[in-house]
């Protein structure tokens, strides 16, 4: 039975979603098979998409929602909150 | 961004490092990036993307694929997905895709 899962988490102060950590965030995603996307002001990126992702524009400190779809929507949601905490510049 | 394990091989400029394209630089930069699971190549305009279907004539078996994406924008997509494992299939899908991707 598909799950969805949603959560909120904040990027570290200095740290924006420029394209090295934004790559580790998608990579991140890429490992699973739930859909997933990151929401900033109303703006909805899926979460596997580089490009998306990069759109965003999201700064050091903003908090991003978090959404997942599919069979492992908990550990992908868990996976993608704990890579958020622990970007580095 | 992609790491280390996603070959890259610039191909730009023609022989001697003219303006233009050089078939074998293609070619060559083609064999350099080919790890067995397929070559995606970006072309930018004009004689580049002549040259790729030139070489690509007559071994169309969809293991190098000149996709039709932007240079910069699709490069970036499909090192990302190529560096996290995914098919020769989605990393010329995530490189097309880049056509209609805004900056911001």
């Amino acid at each position: 039975m598909p799950a969805s899962s949603e959560s909120t988490v904040a990027l570290p102060a200095g740290v924006a979603l420029h394209a090295r950590p934004a790559a580790t965030f998608v990579k991140t995603a890429l490992r699973f098979r739930s859909r997933m996307t990151v929401a900033l002001d109303g703006k909805v990126a899926d979460a596997k998409s580089i490009l998306a992702v990069l759109a965003l524009g999201a700064v050091g400190g903003t908090e991003l929602r978090l959404t997942a779809e599919g069979e492992d929507a908990p550990d992908a949601l868990a996976a993608l909150s704990s890579c958020v905490s622990g970007l580095v510049e | 961004m992609a790491g280390a394990e996603v070959k890259i091989e610039p191909a730009g400029g023609g022989p001697g490092g003219s303006l233009g394209t050089s078939g074998d630089a293609v070619r060559e930069a083609i064999a350099r990036a080919d790890c067995g699971e397929g070559v995606v190549v970006l072309a930018d305009l004009g004689s580049s993307i002549l040259t790729v279907r030139h070489l690509l004539q007559g071994k169309a078996n969809g293991h190098v694929r000149l996709v039709d994406a932007p240079f910069v924008e699709g490069a970036v997509a499909a090192a990302v997905m190529s560096s996290a494992g995914q098919s020769l299939e989605d990393v010329a899908r995530a490189a097309e895709e880049a056509r209609g991707a805004s900056k911001f």
